[in-house]
């Protein structure tokens, strides 16, 4: 088992495999379990991450109960088939995934978390991208999954992914660089450059706090879903393109723990600080759970 | 690896209903790793938040989510919400309370279940570590004090009497060979009762054991409780 991500390229470098393809072998043999049960309960989740963008960006959208978010991926697709959009289609494409996706977790229906409920928008936002920019087929789509998640697996069990122990940055920000990681080799390039990917994506999100009104994952979390996908996309471009992040990717893990160990509470989803303690966050609060 | 995260589905999933994996999919698993450890629904529940879950269990369905576990649904089932009020009509007992100060085991989303069901009482102190993944850290049952590493899975064996098996070997010591030989042992502890006749092995385990080891196990230790 790989216990940092320079150990992670190292295999996948000597056996010259993908990492999508290191994570596979080694959920096999820890599990017991034939490539057919992996790979098919992978395909399932991947069929729940399709189920809920759909379901959010059809018609008029879902709407939470508390009427704090909803409707806003039916908003996006809307403009985007009638404007001509300043950031440019694909990227409009993956910031409608990651709404309507949050916008369903946020309404209480069916999402598949990764590597949280919170933060369940981004990876489904970057396949989008994908899709639509590299016609990604479903088994590359599948292989982007067991990338991300080996990349998730570091970022777990060295630093946090609750944003109760490291803020955002541990939720979307993880989501993020997992996503710039897999879809670097969904683009064709090398481990070491994956790495790369995620230690720019998870170095742009540093810091980042988790502070939802009224203690909902719905402000600002469907929207930073959105960025967390763009983030994404970029930072797998500026790896791609030769960029360096020059600070290494378990480096930049360890310094998401750090930054996560250092933030107050308020800060790491109680609803007390950030947005949550504005005057229109408590006023929210207030209507929704009086006193 | 240091952390507990091992497999890939731990990172990519859980399926489940919204809005939050720590205090949503992380509170069903609670619940039902509570269901398991008591044997089946309590009739009576109180449940004791501390910390995020004291401030935020309202917003994030942890009340539903948790009694969901209790009644043995999955995370995706679409009853998840509606679990309060299944189970207070199935006759459950049910108090949440919001804790001031820190949990008792030292992580900020968790929950404390003081159970009954028939004669057993029963507390389990659990906490949501993030991605849906939870770890149960404290047992208090029958007058034993059990102090866990916290991960699952987990498994309990209560030994009436010290009786040795019929080669001579210590039940609880054939027991953690059977599952080391698996590959499958963390580590194991053994709480004696106040009055010294009987104990609890307490295995913590670093995989899911085989139906197979399970059936074994379960022949010389029937009363045991495994939850994974």
């Amino acid at each position: 088992m790989f216990a940092s991500i320079q150990e992670l390229v190292s295999i996948a470098q000597e056996q010259d495999l993908p990492i999508s393809e290191i994570m596979i072998r080694q959920e096999m043999e820890r599990y017991n379990e034939s490539r057919k049960q992996v790979w098919h309960r992978m395909s399932q989740n991947l069929d729940a991450m399709d189920k809920a963008v759909l379901k959010g960006s059809t018609g008029k959208g879902v709407f939470s109960s508390t009427g704090l978010t909803g409707g806003e991926a039916a908003l996006i697709r809307d403009y985007r088939s009638r404007h001509v959009s300043l950031s440019g289609d694909t990227m409009l494409a993956a910031v409608q995934a990651a709404m309507a996706t949050n916008e369903v977790n946020a309404s209480m229906g069916v999402i598949c978390a990764t590597p949280t409920a919170g933060s369940s928008g981004t990876l489904p936002g970057v396949l989008a991208a994908l899709k639509k920019r590299i016609d990604l087929d479903r088994d590359g789509q599948i292989r982007f999954l067991f990338t991300a998640g080996a990349f998730g697996l570091v970022t777990a069990n060295n630093a946090m992914i609750a944003g109760a122990t490291g803020g955002c940055q541990a939720e979307v920000g993880s989501a993020s660089a997992m996503g710039a990681a897999a879809a670097v080799e969904a683009a064709g390039g090398d481990p070491p450059t994956c790495a790369e990917a995620f230690a720019i994506a998870m170095s742009n999100l540093l810091g980042l706090v988790c502070d939802p009104v009224a203690g909902l994952v719905e402000l600002p979390c469907v929207k930073r879903n959105a960025i967390g996908a763009a983030n994404a996309l970029i930072a797998a471009d500026i790896a791609l393109a030769g960029g360096s992040n020059k600070i290494p990717a378990d480096e930049v893990i360890e310094a998401m723990h750090e930054v996560g160990m250092a933030l107050p509470s308020s800060l790491r989803e109680t609803g007390i600080g950030g947005l949550a303690g504005t005057k229109t966050g408590q006023g929210f609060r207030k209507t929704i759970f009086g006193q | 690896m240091p952390g507990e995260y091992k497999s890939v589905f731990d990172i990519i999933g859980p399926v489940m209903v919204g809005p939050s994996s720590s205090h949503t999919a992380g509170a069903v698993a609670i619940g039902r790793a509570a269901r398991h450890l008591i044997g089946g629904l309590p009739q009576s529940v109180r449940i004791d938040y501390y910390e995020s879950f004291a401030q935020t269990h309202l917003g994030h369905g942890t009340d539903y989510a948790i009694v969901s576990g209790l009644l043995g649904y999955a995370p995706d089932d679409g009853r998840v919400p509606q679990a309060v009020s299944i189970a207070r009509d199935q006759g459950v007992h049910i108090e949440f309370c919001e804790k001031e100060g820190p949990s008792p085991i030292g992580h900020p989303n968790t929950a404390v279940l003081h159970m009954q069901r028939q004669q057993r009482k029963m507390t389990i102190y659990g906490c949501s570590i993030g991605g849906g993944i939870v770890e149960i850290r404290r047992i208090q049952m029958a007058g034993y004090d059990l102090q866990t590493e916290g991960m699952l899975p987990l498994l309990l064996v209560e030994e009436m009497d010290q009786s040795l098996s019929n080669d001579g070997q210590d039940k609880g010591d054939r027991i953690a060979d059977s599952i080391r030989a698996a590959g499958a042992l963390r580590q194991s502890n053994t709480y004696r009762s106040g009055d010294g006749n009987s104990s609890i092995h307490v295995y913590d385990l670093d995989k899911p054991l085989l139906p197979e080891l399970l059936q074994q196990i379960s022949r010389y230790a029937p009363n045991m409780i495994y939850i994974n």
